[in-house]
């Protein structure tokens, strides 16, 4: 993944996300050890700082833990966890652009259903 | 602990005030990135910590003393720009022999790596190099030195635009194998962002910000809109940025301490909200006046 700075997301926002991505993927499991904040800075060329910035992002939020001097670990329920913020934050939110957009343009939520279901049928989202 | 501490520090060339006052500490392994536009005092503020030019007036700590005229400040400080005065009777493989005696840390091997893999010649002297192989030579030392406290000044004029990536890739990669007090001062705040920890703004010789680099980004917040919409919305907020956008309408960058909700009705009511790019926001915040060189043409 490249990071993009110019993002409305701040970079440990993103570092953070990329993690949750890798959890949500199995690519870590319950009570596996995630990267360091080092191996994230290296690995995505950014300040050692920002990058543990977004690993305690994911502890506040209990996706992950910390043990004393080994690192940071997934913790359980950690993907149950992440699929209600994205869908009670992230997924919010964009259905908050869709519907503005569709007011913008005199697209009745009828309308704007049948939209969303037309893209479901068509299998263009899975 | 605090490895850089000032106060009220000023110079005086002449009759020309080039720092006004400037107080700021920087903590241990910490990369900070001074910046400013030209003549804001940046390199006279990073001579000055290394003891190339002495204060007028104002108190500086470098590793508990006093920069200028010390030893222990020479020994464990390096300052790195396109100016670095070296011999010109040795070759490049002479001179980086003769700096690995100088410096206690010095990495031997990975200033012949570099050297190797940006093609430097052992035969080369430094005179002859060009501007931008002079700077990527002068990094090389600044790199492998290791000090405590490494100051690299505008490290990357000339550099193209493959050696400039390759030197900050390096300088992470350094900076987080052995960690250390790193100042980078730059113009472009945009090239060195990701690799700041706190970014120290200089402007007019005075401190104008002195923040983590994640706070910076997260402190303006940029709205578009119907004047009579968003004018009420920012009339107790800080303007960094106002210019007109389109008939009646305007776009101003202004602190970011609404609410998640305010920010949400802003929107239900047409408002473009939009983050402003921690550059634009350097470059606003520098601006003499807040339109700009749209001010200048702009005669009323």
């Amino acid at each position: 993944m490249i990071l993009d700075s110019d993002s409305s997301k701040p970079i440990y926002v993103q570092i953070s996300e990329w993690i949750e991505a890798e959890i949500l993927r199995g690519h870590f499991t319950t009570d596996q050890k995630v990267y360091s904040q080092y191996q994230l800075a290296d690995r995505f060329n950014i300040n050692p700082a920002t990058a543990g910035k977004g690993l305690t992002l994911l502890v506040e939020d209990n996706i992950l833990y910390k043990k004393r001097g080994l690192g940071m670990f997934v913790a359980e329920d950690a993907r149950e966890r992440i699929k209600n913020k994205r869908k009670n934050q992230t997924l919010k939110k964009l259905i908050f652009e869709l519907v503005l957009e569709a007011e913008y343009l005199d697209v009745d939520e009828e309308e704007l259903v049948e939209m969303i279901k037309s893209i479901k049928r068509k299998g263009e989202v899975q | 602990m605090s490895v850089i501490e000032c106060k009220d520090v000023t110079k005086v060339y002449r009759n020309i005030a080039a720092l006004k006052g400037v107080s700021f500490a920087i903590e241990e392994n910490k990369i900070t990135g001074v910046i400013g536009r030209n003549g804001a005092g940046k390199s006279t503020m990073l001579k000055i910590l290394a003891g190339f030019l002495k204060e007028t007036s104002g108190e500086v700590h470098v590793l508990s003393e006093r920069p200028f005229n010390n030893l222990k400040v020479s020994a464990n400080l390096i300052y790195v720009d396109d100016q670095m005065s070296l011999p010109t009777s040795l070759t490049l493989s002479d001179i980086l022999e003769c700096a690995g005696d100088f410096y206690r840390n010095w990495d031997k091997e990975l200033a012949n790596r570099l050297f190797d893999y940006f093609s430097f010649h052992p035969k080369q002297r430094h005179n002859n190099l060009s501007k931008g192989m002079k700077s990527t030579f002068n990094m090389i030392i600044g790199l492998a030195a290791r000090c405590a406290v490494t100051i690299f000044d505008e490290p990357t004029i000339g550099m193209d635009e493959a050696v400039r990536k390759d030197f900050y890739r390096a300088l992470l990669k350094d900076y987080i194998a052995y960690p250390r007090t790193i100042l980078l001062s730059s113009h472009h705040l945009h090239e060195v962002e990701d690799l700041l920890e706190d970014v120290f703004i200089i402007k007019e010789g005075k401190t104008l910000l002195h923040v983590p680099l994640t706070d910076f980004k997260e402190m303006a917040i940029g709205l578009s809109g119907d004047l009579s919409i968003v004018n009420p919305l920012i009339s107790d907020k800080e303007v960094y940025h106002l210019e007109e956008n389109g008939i009646k309408r305007t776009y101003v960058v202004v602190e970011n301490n609404f609410t998640e909700a305010e920010l949400h009705e802003a929107k239900v009511k047409g408002v473009d909200v939009s983050p402003v790019s921690s550059s634009d926001l350097y470059v606003f915040l520098t601006n003499k006046t807040k339109g700009g060189i749209e001010d200048v043409f702009n005669r009323g």
